[in-house]
């Protein structure tokens, strides 16, 4: 069974292999030079005791290449559209199912060598394509401190291997239920677009009870680490939320919304005492997944799409085995 | 004194009762009640759309019954490489995989099946001048038939599902593929159900019959049985009602002066007023599907006819 799976789908994993090795160097090359880049400014700055705005005047890289590692995003879509989809599909649609399935092999070893193998690959890719990323992106997180945030969590570490894992499951289920790949690519691109998409934008940022630390306006505060801010913005003494500035406004407090001590600043004169002991009852808080829960969460992301790529699978199963093939 | 002796009853490579397969809205086939005994080549006889295919895919577990039930090489169909292993399924798409070569099939078929003989599908590709390493998408037709034929055939099944084998070969191709058919279960240990539409393929090679028409089993038996059990009855136009109870009346011919009756016989034919004849495979093919004869024949058959 092994074998027929490397005959059938050895094409698909050369071509795999040499796009991955093409990032490969392209990463390796531009990742080396970033990272002495940051190493010699890091140096430097040290020497002069400036490291404090190094994020702000310090550009690493090339907006090409960091829109293209922003670009794997799509690559476990790729996975399930290119391998998952046609998996069962172009099986049952040319009919080459009934001379797979009519060898004495049972469809069930048939799904779980074929299906075992390619998760397997996509994984392996999803993986290889997420560690590059991630040993890539090592000297821009130590500066930026943005590795948890959305469109970045997504590419690094391990949550790029359940993708794969959904992905390919989706395109595989896709295929055994719409029985042709043309459909089974429409609806494993859409699925995977709109699970991404949920998980992402209503799912994450619940996975632990975020940590809301309220602060005073003056002091101000920032959490340590790559945390990822999920609100901010400031009370007034009365609890209610003072809307963002959108004009003139005094510690990011907007005109209207200052207090009447404050009434002379607000038309351009200086704050006076009274006005300061005023701002001093509003508070500005910050909601946010402290830096420490990175590794936690990417489990727990990890843990939903592999769940849910087993249930996809189980799926596949169940329709090849209980329905007319 | 009269000695009874149990005869033992000949083994059956498929068995089915009552077998139906309903899809939402047609009945593919109705209430299927049939036997074939081990050692035959049977004829799957219909026209279009009667229901050959899915007779065939239920017997080889390819598709689920909604009724009935079925016995296959003495079990039911079932997801089981025991089961499998004895089963060879050629379905009529010829289903290969385009861009693998006849010699990657036979190497996939080594590792799936446990009784494998690749070497007799080289042989038979290359006595007939098939290349090995080509991709099968490149061949003909008829090519890909034979591949596919081979490739089912190497499997040692011992029941052989054919469905429209021969559809794509030429005259002399099917003659030579009926005649291999016929050596591998004159060898022993295999029998072959193979749908055609053709009578001539039936009556080469065929010593067993079914005929579906409509859904339904019209008639199933070996053909030598079946043939000595029906008769052309032709006699003066009289009252046939005594025939018609003794005998089931498959088919009516009425001219002004004569009747010709195609009768399922039940015991001998008395009436000394019909003239008793023997009924050909196609005659009698054609009277069990016809039953709405096409209609130029009965038009042909209606001429004078002061009905």
């Amino acid at each position: 069974m092994t074998w027929l799976v490397w005959r059938l789908h050895r094409t698909q994993l050369y071509i795999a292999a040499a796009l991955l090795a093409a990032l490969t160097v392209l990463l390796l090359v531009t990742g080396l030079q970033m990272a002495s880049k940051y190493h010699s400014a890091l140096a430097a700055c040290a020497a002069s005791h400036g490291c404090a705005n190094l994020a702000s005047t310090l550009f690493l890289g090339s907006h090409a290449v960091g829109f293209g590692v922003i670009m794997t995003l799509g690559v476990p879509a790729l996975f399930g559209l290119f391998w998952g989809a046609p998996l069962v599909a172009s099986e049952l649609e040319t009919a080459t199912s009934q001379f797979a399935w009519m060898q004495s092999v049972t469809r069930k070893r048939w799904l779980a060598v074929t299906a075992g193998w390619m998760l397997l690959a996509a994984a392996a890719w999803g993986g290889a394509v997420s560690g590059l990323v991630t040993w890539w992106s090592g000297p821009d997180n130590a500066l930026q401190l943005d590795q948890f945030k959305p469109g970045r969590f997504d590419i690094m570490g391990i949550v790029p291997v359940g993708y794969a894992l959904f992905a390919m499951a989706l395109g595989l289920c896709a295929g055994a239920l719409a029985r042709r790949t043309l459909p089974a690519l429409a609806v494993t691109l859409a699925g995977f677009i709109v699970v991404r998409s949920v998980v992402t934008l209503w799912l994450r940022p619940h996975y632990i009870s975020a940590v809301t630390v309220t602060y005073n306006l003056f002091s101000g505060y920032t959490p340590a680490g790559s945390y990822w801010q999920l609100a901010q913005g400031i009370r007034n003494p009365a609890g209610q939320l003072v809307p963002a500035p959108n004009g003139a406004a005094i510690d990011g407090i907007p005109l209207g919304y200052l207090p009447s001590a404050c009434a002379a600043a607000g038309k351009g004169g200086p704050p006076t005492a009274s006005c300061r002991q005023a701002l001093a009852a509003f508070h500005g808080f910050i909601t946010y997944q402290p830096a420490s829960r990175y590794w936690a969460f990417q489990g727990i992301e990890f843990g939903i799409f592999a769940a849910l790529a087993a249930l996809l699978i189980a799926v596949t199963a169940v329709v090849l085995l209980r329905r007319d093939v | 004194m009269i000695r009874v002796q149990a005869v033992p009853e000949a083994a059956t490579a498929i068995r089915t009762s009552g077998l139906s397969k309903r899809y939402r809205r047609v009945t593919a086939l109705n209430d299927a009640t049939i036997t074939v005994p081990e050692g035959r080549i049977s004829a799957l006889i219909g026209p279009n759309g009667a229901g050959k295919t899915t007779l065939l895919r239920l017997l080889a577990g390819l598709t689920r019954p909604t009724g009935g039930e079925m016995t296959v090489n003495g079990g039911t169909p079932r997801q089981d490489p025991a089961f499998l292993a004895g089963i060879g399924f050629l379905a009529q798409e010829i289903p290969l995989y385009r861009r693998l070569s006849a010699e990657d099939h036979i190497r996939a078929g080594a590792h799936l099946n446990p009784c494998w003989d690749g070497e007799s599908v080289r042989e038979r590709l290359a006595a007939l001048r098939i290349p090995l390493d080509c991709a099968v998408g490149t061949l003909s037709g008829g090519q890909r038939a034979q591949v596919a034929l081979a490739l089912v055939l190497a499997k040692r099944p011992r029941l052989l599902l054919l469905d429209e084998p021969v559809a794509a070969l030429d005259p002399l191709a099917r003659r030579n593929f009926l005649a291999i058919l016929a050596d591998a279960v004159a060898a022993g240990g295999l029998t072959v159900v193979l749908s055609s539409h053709l009578v001539a393929d039936a009556e080469r090679v065929c010593d067993h019959i079914i005929m579906l028409a409509v859904s339904r089993v019209r008639l199933y038996g070996d053909i030598d049985t079946v043939l000595a059990e029906h008769q052309i009855l032709v006699g003066p136009r009289k009252d046939t009602s005594a025939i018609e109870r003794d005998h089931r009346v498959i088919q009516v011919t009425r001219t002004p002066r004569q009747v010709t009756m195609l009768v399922r016989r039940c015991g001998p034919v008395i009436d000394p007023a019909f003239q008793a004849s023997d009924v050909s495979l196609e005659e009698l093919v054609l009277a069990y599907m016809g039953q709405d004869p096409p209609p130029t024949l009965a038009r042909l058959t209606s001429i004078g006819d002061d009905e």
